[in-house]
């Protein structure tokens, strides 16, 4: 069996704010195994970019994490102190960020922004190891090696993404995690940074967790995914099992409302409603008013959200698992 | 960058042009006759009545003494001083210059550094009591009116306290039997900061390429000492050593100006950074720093303030006018004879032709200073350097 690299436990974490408590993470449990691809999906304002944050203890001061823990590879990250954590950071998980377009200061060049990363987790490499160690990822994610000089003002969003995927290689990591790295570049470009870090994953043999509120392009990347409803998730399972018959008719929703390209045709359904508000308590399953396809039990206020076994290593929540009836 | 500075520069001739065409005409402008206190002055013999005449071209028409005026601004003939005579104003302004450029330049430098340095260290602490505090005493000493807490300082540091001396830049009793005037120790300081500023900057340069942060850290830190260790040598050895007492002397006299002008003029470097700076925290490469695993220390002082630092520097390019400005104030209080005094002494004894030399010279001050903060600025920003390059 593959040790698993990563290993979340009943992660629960919410923002103080001056209206209240925004519960962005609630008891969410899920684990990685290296070189894995793992899968985040959800609607936008879900809790998706506050997992990632928290993975690596990078959240906003105003955030507090009240319950769980997250092992990498068997040592826990939560409590540890600024300096044990820097350690850690880029040298074992890195992160592409949302909107990693603007992950570049504008006044430091290329190279001298990746170098800096180098210079913290290899100290005693010199300057000539790194260059050419940047200069090797740049050939292997397609860029020339004068960007190193360059300006992020210089270079296109296609290419400063692709930067980026080599800023994360820099200082070998186990695991990355991208967070919508393709949501502010055109759709031919999406889909050559797609390739590209498929391409570096397979090559390096890293674990993946990605996150997007696309699920088309969660199908393409993962072998694992985790559907993520108002901060909880509701469906974990092996990509294909969850795709070929999802049990949570909020993963339902999702997927009738993407279209297919090479598929048959069908016809989109749209998912009406708002997804709720995260500061009020919910009480029952969160996704029921929502829900297309409503049972009795999930108007029951008492039910507690719990994943259960729907198939194998294939896991949905209670109170909405039975609501989906394959035709 | 290197076009860039050029176009800079023509653009700065051109406005100096303007600028002196502009200032002539003003004191032409002035209501009654320049002449009238030419005239009633008793010490001013008639043949430099008729040289002044012939000089400025007086019995001529307008553009014909502009055009005079400018030919001879580049000769450096700005005739006599009614004043000073037969002293020229050339005369007057090289002994002043020294004394002001020395003082304008450390205060600012200073002023500008702190400011920056406060700014920075209140955006980081954001939401403490230190920066709460500090906050406050920002916002006091920048809407403090400048001339009452001159007066102040100079009141309780100087006189009640006796610490420092009540204005001017010497004792003039430790002077007598000086084998050195006061411009000779000008020059020798000014040098002295000079050559010593230049060698910092480039222990900084040439250590920028060490890779190891541990070892430039140590490299810097030995290249400092080692220039400390230089001055020393140079203060002890040969002519500076015996030059040394008068040169601590008007150090000495420096330090109060430069403290009170230092207090109030960081508090709009400091704010303004600290503002820009919380704005830059914000962005996502701050982010990116972080997860990157970098030191505090270093997302703070390489990615944040060296960001922030740009619009904090436009807003210094738009104040050096007004700074200059300040510096008449500054040495009128502190009795600093340098060109600010001497300016207001020139317009007040409507000494035209000293007044329209210093003008011209404070002119020629504030366009440089801002032709050297536009260039800087070109430099810190590369997105304007490399348009310009293009
Ligand atoms: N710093 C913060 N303070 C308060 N609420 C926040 C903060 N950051 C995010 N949130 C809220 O937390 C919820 C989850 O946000 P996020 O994790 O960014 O979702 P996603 O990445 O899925 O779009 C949202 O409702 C958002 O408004
Ligand atoms: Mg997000």
């Amino acid at each position: 069996m593959v040790e698993s690299l990563l290993e979340v436990k009943n992660l629960s974490m919410h923002y103080d704010t001056l209206d209240g408590n925004v519960d962005a993470v609630k008891d969410i449990s899920f684990t990685v195994k290296s070189g894995e691809s793992f899968g985040l999906v959800g609607e936008s304002g879900c809790g998706k970019t506050s997992v990632a944050m928290t993975l690596l203890q990078l959240q906003p001061d105003n955030s507090v994490i009240t319950e769980g823990s997250i092992k990498l590879d068997g040592k826990e990250l939560i409590g540890l102190s600024e300096n044990e954590l820097r350690k850690v950071r880029w040298d074992s998980v890195s992160i592409v960020f949302q909107g990693a377009m603007n992950a570049w200061n504008p006044v430091v060049k290329i190279g001298e922004q990746i170098r800096e990363a180098m210079r913290e987790h290899y100290p005693e490499n010199s300057k000539q190891q790194n260059i050419n160690k940047i200069n090797e990822l740049f050939k292997m994610v397609g860029l020339d090696e004068s960007i190193s000089e360059r300006f992020p003002h210089e270079l296109s969003g296609g290419m400063k993404q692709r930067a980026v995927i080599a800023l994360a290689l820099s200082c070998d990591p186990k695991l990355i995690i991208a967070d919508e790295p393709t949501t502010a570049l055109d759709v031919v470009i999406q889909d050559q940074i797609l390739n590209e870090i498929k391409k570096v994953q397979d090559l390096l043999g890293l674990s993946l967790i990605y996150i997007s509120h696309d699920i088309a392009v969660i199908a393409e990347m993962t072998d694992k995914i985790a559907v993520m409803y108002a901060g909880s998730i509701v469906e974990i399972g092996p990509t294909q099992e969850v795709f070929k018959s999802p049990k949570h008719s909020y993963t339902r929703a999702l997927l009738d409302s993407t279209p297919s390209i090479r598929g048959e045709k069908k016809k989109l359904r749209s998912l009406d409603g708002e997804p709720p508000s995260l500061i009020n308590k919910i009480d029952g399953c969160s996704f029921s008013p929502r829900c297309p396809t409503p049972t009795t039990q999930c108007k029951n206020q008492s039910i507690e959200m719990r994943l259960v076994k729907v198939g194998d290593d294939h896991f949905a929540d209670q109170c909405c698992s039975g609501c989906v009836k394959n035709e | 960058m290197l076009i860039y500075t050029i176009k800079r520069f023509f653009e700065m001739v051109i406005v100096f042009f303007l600028f002196l065409v502009i200032s002539y005409l003003l004191f032409n402008a002035i209501p009654g006759n320049a002449f009238s206190s030419l005239l009633l002055n008793p010490l001013l013999p008639p043949e430099a009545y008729q040289k002044t005449i012939e000089a400025f071209g007086l019995d001529k028409p307008l553009y014909e003494r502009v055009q005079l005026y400018i030919i001879n601004f580049f000769k450096g003939d700005f005739g006599y001083s009614y004043t000073y005579y037969p002293r020229t104003p050339i005369d007057l302004i090289a002994e002043r210059l020294p004394r002001t450029l020395m003082l304008f330049s450390i205060v600012n430098v200073i002023a500008f550094y702190t400011g920056f340095l406060v700014g920075k260290i209140l955006a980081w602490r954001r939401g403490s009591k230190s920066e709460t505090w500090i906050t406050i005493g920002s916002v006091f000493s920048y809407t403090v009116f400048y001339p009452w807490f001159a007066l102040m300082m100079l009141w309780f540091f100087g006189y009640k306290m006796d610490w420092f001396p009540l204005g001017k830049f010497l004792v003039p009793e430790k002077w007598y039997d000086s084998p050195y005037t006061s411009d000779e120790i000008f020059y020798t300081l000014i040098i002295f900061v000079t050559v010593s500023s230049f060698l910092l900057f480039l222990i900084f340069i040439f250590t920028r390429n060490i890779e190891s942060l541990q070892n430039r850290r140590n490299v810097r830190f030995l290249g400092l000492i080692s220039l400390f260790a230089l001055a020393a040598t140079y203060w002890t050895n040969g002519e500076a050593a015996l030059k040394r007492f008068y040169a601590a002397d008007i150090a000495y006299h420096m330090i109060l100006p430069t403290f009170t002008v230092t207090l109030v003029a960081f508090a709009g470097t400091a704010l303004l950074t600290r503002t820009t700076m919380m704005e830059v925290l914000k962005d996502d490469y701050i982010l990116t720093a972080r997860a990157k695993g970098l030191s505090q220390k270093r997302i703070r002082d390489r990615h944040a303030a060296r960001t922030a630092l740009l619009p904090v520097v436009t807003s210094f390019i738009f104040t050096i006018i007004t700074i200059i400005d300040g510096s008449v104030l500054t040495e009128s209080i502190f009795s600093w004879p340098g060109m600010g005094q001497l300016i207001l002494e020139a317009v007040v004894q409507e000494d035209i032709p000293l007044a329209m030399a210093s003008f011209s010279f404070i002119g020629i001050l504030a366009l440089i200073a801002h032709f050297i903060a536009d260039v800087s600025y070109a430099f810190l920003d590369p997105r304007i350097r490399i348009k310009s390059e293009n």
